[in-house]
């Protein structure tokens, strides 16, 4: 081993102080000066390497997660939300067209109950492709392939009560021939009987997803942040103990790489432990303030929907009691909750208003109905002034739909914001532990020369 | 502690830079008018002009517009008599009708406002075909019952790589007046040359077979085989027909689409700059048109109207209310006739 060589005189101008020469380490201590210089090094590069490997893995990890929830968890959930939604009022189209037969007066009615009725066909054939190439389970699976197979059935019970009514002499208004009437029982049994409850428990599948999705998340942050804080935490300790016994052994100041080392460690640790404290935030505050309210939305607006045909259904099945108390019960649900698993609308919202409005014009057609009106019944129904249950309606879904649509503009961004957060930190990390790995030799690479 | 401090402080800055940014503006809101407006008219605008009023009604919480849908006769009577603020009608007013509809805006004269285009399909349903193309002789031939089975050589000319069955050719009219009907004869009339029956509301030719409206139409047809009739647009699309490529002025087939049916209104002609009533050439030499086209309008005072008048059909005139009614079956207007319809609109002068 060299022996130590003082080192007096330059020091100054290098920009820190030179102390008196230190005492040959070697005549003090195992292993000798060079020997703990290095082995302190080493440790200081293994800990530096581990939160390299720590923070560059689980950032890169929280990526995944925040993709994972942007692009499959919360698209699957809202695909779910739509399809329930799209399945409930392709019936309500259905109870339009058999309601309103070929009327002169409605035919701009039929058309848009024809238009809505095969945009949602197309709606609920898009959410099933994606359902089935979102699916990751053969429970899933098999759920999309049963709706498929629901969904021909119900077509074909709902085309025949329409073929079957267009076949037949016109009624009076509001009435139908036996056999479309019971061709549509038989569609609006098979939906709510066979397809809602398969729709509803895919969303309840993606829901779980989501919920996974989310402790993942928060796993990941914990650890994250452990992690960091831990393996940073020791990375610091280690530069300063370093830096402290370099000033002792070698009556040094201050190592302005190891102090510069130091430095970028410990704006590396807040930082990423900022980030994945700010990341997690952001998602669940997204989720709390966005997604939630708006698959809640979802679910009401498909629930209203529901509760809207039932006015229809009322109509067409001359006045039959189930399907005055299916609305009161569906319209309770949508008002205050109820005993519904469904979520209602916001107390106080503008679409619960409008709801109150659309369920006045309800009780006023079921009264026009039973007291015998038909005609009067089927114009309030479909009318499109102020105060007519088309127009009500059109006014409730407008405000439920923007409240539902800002919510999930809110939660795209948001995410968007996530992910624009972690941009970059899978390289941040390898640059900064780069640069504190040159650093550290740097640091003490002449004091090491001291000993050769 | 200071350096933590800042350090966050620095990452939160980042992140604040990093906050979603504004969110970008929408169209632009329908400019409101107050008040309550009636309206009757054609059943063939129907399903537009209620889209329109949904639309303007939700945008606009203190207007309340009513339409009728009593038949274009009906409408054209009710603004005249001056229980309607405007007129939906599939046809221009007639000659008698002019001066009593000028007389009804007393202070100018009631305009002609193009709104709607509703482009007419020949839906039909004969086996084994799925690519059908006729000239506008052929479509008349057929539908005066000189071609009678589908492998006629008439047809088999127009198509002339399909294999055509024998099929005896079982037309569908309309059992209705009905402004779909005019139209196509109109375009037989003018487009097929040796149309002897001349044009209506009401279908002139014996034989074949009559429906209610374009719903019993399309289903008849559908149920059918052989079958072949004339339906707006949008019934054939919701009923998933198959509908006749048709031969036009330049010597081309044409399918049905919005651009191509807005070829042939683009071309054409209006009575003047403040009145837009429509001379539609149905024998047009022009590219890529499709010529079988019901224009429908709105007729309204061109002085003294109703600001809410004015507004709703400014909306309706618009981008985005031409859009609106394009998930209906209608094709917008072309851009070039939409913005002389705006610009007569603006031209409105409001009591």
């Amino acid at each position: 081993m060299a022996t130590a060589q003082p080192a007096l005189i330059a020091g100054s101008a290098r920009g820190y102080v030179d102390f008196p020469p230190a005492q040959p380490a070697d005549q003090r201590g195992s292993g000798g000066t060079p020997v703990r210089l290095r082995r302190r090094v080493f440790w200081v590069v293994v800990t530096a390497v581990a939160l390299l490997a720590a923070t560059s893995l689980l950032m890169s990890s929280a990526q995944a997660q925040v993709r994972v929830i942007g692009i499959q968890a919360a698209p699957q959930a809202a695909t779910a939300s739509d399809l329930y939604f799209a399945l409930s009022d392709l019936d309500a189209q259905v109870a339009r067209l058999v309601l309103i037969d070929d009327a002169d007066a409605l035919s701009g009615t039929q058309i848009d109950a024809l238009s809505a009725y095969r945009e949602r066909g197309l709606q609920i054939d898009t959410d099933l492709a994606r359902a089935v190439r979102g699916a990751t389970s053969d429970a899933d699976r098999e759920l999309v392939t049963r709706l498929l197979g629901d969904l021909a059935v119900f077509r074909e019970w709902a085309w025949q009560a329409l073929a079957v009514e267009s076949q037949l002499p016109p009624q009076a208004p509001g009435k139908l021939p036996p056999a479309a009437l019971g061709y549509y029982t038989q569609a609006t049994n098979v939906l709510h009987i066979d397809l809602l409850p398969t729709a509803k428990r895919l969303r309840d599948a993606s829901r779980t997803r989501l919920d996974q999705a989310y402790r993942d998340q928060l796993r990941t942050e914990v650890i994250g942040i452990g992690l960091a804080v831990l393996l940073g935490g020791a990375l610091v300790a280690l530069l300063v103990f370093l830096q402290i016994w370099l000033a002792r052994r070698f009556r040094r100041l201050i190592n302005p790489a190891l102090a510069a080392a130091t430095l970028i460690t410990f704006g590396l640790v807040c930082s990423a432990g900022a980030v994945f404290l700010l990341d997690g935030e952001r998602l669940r505050a997204a989720r709390a303030d966005s997604l939630t309210p708006f698959l809640a939305l979802s679910q009401a607006r498909a629930l209203s929907y529901d509760a809207a045909a039932d006015t229809s259904r009322y109509l067409i099945s001359a006045n039959l009691e189930y399907y005055k108390q299916d609305f009161t019960a569906k319209s309770g649900c949508l008002l205050n909750g109820g005993d519904c698993a469904a979520g209602g609308l916001p107390a106080g919202s503008e679409a619960a208003k409008r709801w109150q409005s659309y369920r006045r014009d309800h009780e006023k057609i079921v009264g026009l109905a039973d007291a015998g009106r038909g005609g009067a019944a089927i114009d309030a129904l479909t009318g499109i002034r102020r105060g007519d249950a088309a127009f009500d309606f059109s006014y409730f879904d407008a405000a439920i739909s923007a409240d539902a649509d800002a919510r999930k503009q809110a939660f795209d961004a948001s995410l968007r914001s996530a992910e624009r957060l972690l941009t970059g930190w899978v390289e941040i990390p390898i640059v900064a532990i780069g640069l504190v790995l040159l650093l550290v030799p740097l640091g003490v690479r002449k004091r090491l020369a001291e000993y050769r | 502690m200071k350096l933590i401090r800042y350090g966050l402080l620095l990452v939160l800055a980042l992140a604040a830079c990093d906050a979603p940014p504004a969110p970008a503006p929408g169209p632009r809101p329908i400019s409101c008018a107050a008040g309550t407006i009636t309206a009757q008219g054609s059943s063939a605008q129907a399903a537009a002009v209620n889209a329109w009023i949904r639309n303007y009604q939700i945008s606009c919480p203190q207007a309340t517009i009513a339409y009728d849908s009593v038949g274009s006769g009906a409408g054209v009577a009710g603004f005249i008599g001056g229980t309607g603020d405007f007129a939906g009608t599939d046809s221009p007013l007639s000659p008698a009708d002019q001066p009593a509809a000028n007389a009804r805006c007393g202070t100018g004269p009631a305009i002609h406002l193009p709104m709607v285009v509703g482009p007419i399909a020949l839906a039909y349903n004969v086996a084994g075909v799925g690519d059908l193309r006729l000239r506008p002789a052929t479509v008349a031939k057929i539908f005066a019952g000189t071609v009678t089975s589908w492998n006629d050589p008439a047809i088999a000319a127009d198509n002339p790589r399909a294999v055509l069955p024998s099929t005896t050719i079982r037309t569908v009219h309309r059992s209705d007046s009905s402004g779909t009907t005019d139209n196509f004869l109109k375009f037989l009339t003018t487009a097929a040359g040796d149309w002897t029956y001349g044009s209506g509301k009401v279908w002139p030719a014996p034989g074949g077979g009559a429906e209610k409206g374009s719903n019993g139409v399309s289903a008849r047809v559908a149920e059918t085989d052989g079958a072949i009739g004339y339906v707006e647009s949008s019934y054939a699309q919701f009923h998933d027909l198959h509908t006749a490529a048709i031969g036009n002025g330049a010597g081309e087939f044409v399918t049905l689409t919005d651009a191509a049916a807005g070829r042939t209104v683009a071309g054409a002609k209006a009575a003047s700059a403040g009145d837009l009533r429509l001379t539609i050439d149905y024998r047009a030499p022009v590219s890529g048109a499709y010529p079988i086209v019901l224009v429908t309008y709105e007729v309204v005072c061109g002085r003294g109207t109703a600001a809410l008048v004015k507004s709703f059909l400014t909306y309706t005139s618009s981008e985005a209310g031409q859009a609106a009614i394009t998930r209906l079956g209608y094709a917008p207007l072309p851009s070039g006739l939409r913005a002389r319809v705006a610009a007569a609109i603006a031209g409105i002068t409001v009591r």
